[in-house]
């Protein structure tokens, strides 16, 4: 029952990037592209969470706080360069 | 199923590598390049090295992003 979940919830992870890169492509103006980064690294922080259960290292879960952490740095980074306050 | 998962997000990598060369202007590139720099971050995860991991999100898809947009801002080149 557990396997079933979690299968169902990586392709769920996996369907949701590929959404997210597909709207990097085609993303007319800067601020979606941000979006869409933005959307890929939450995304990816939940895939590791995912992967900490699944493993049951619960180390893991640090790298995904640190991870949150400079993915929002990152995303500030570029709001500030659209804003020209870079 | 984690030889699958380190499957998809190795073509994850390839494919943001090859899209941060083929998407015209330089933000999208710079997007594309910290997004190839995230998923080899979580490949590192997945790999059973986080710290390598830590290292490689605080400086290729943090600090590598920062510094990248502040140059192109300091050289006063518009983007296309």
């Amino acid at each position: 029952m557990i396997e079933i979940a979690l299968t169902v919830a990586a392709t769920l992870i996996f369907l949701g990037i590929l959404f997210a890169i597909i709207r990097l492509v085609i993303g007319p103006s800067g601020a979606d592209r941000v979006a869409a980064i933005d959307l890929i690294s939450i995304i990816t922080i939940s895939l590791i969470a995912l992967y900490a259960h699944l493993s049951g290292r619960f180390i893991y879960l640090d790298v995904a706080l640190i991870y949150g952490l400079l993915s929002f740095l990152a995303v500030l980074a570029i709001a500030r360069y659209l804003e020209r306050g870079l | 199923m984690l030889d699958l998962l380190v499957l998809l997000i190795c073509a994850s990598i390839v494919v943001s590598a090859a899209l941060a060369v083929c998407l015209g202007g330089l933000l999208p590139a710079m997007i594309s390049a910290g997004l190839a720099s995230l998923f080899a971050s979580a490949c590192y995860v997945l790999l059973a090295a986080p710290d390598v991991a830590m290292a490689e999100a605080s400086i290729g898809s943090g600090l590598s992003t920062l510094l990248f947009l502040y140059t192109i801002r300091r050289i006063g080149r518009t983007e296309d």
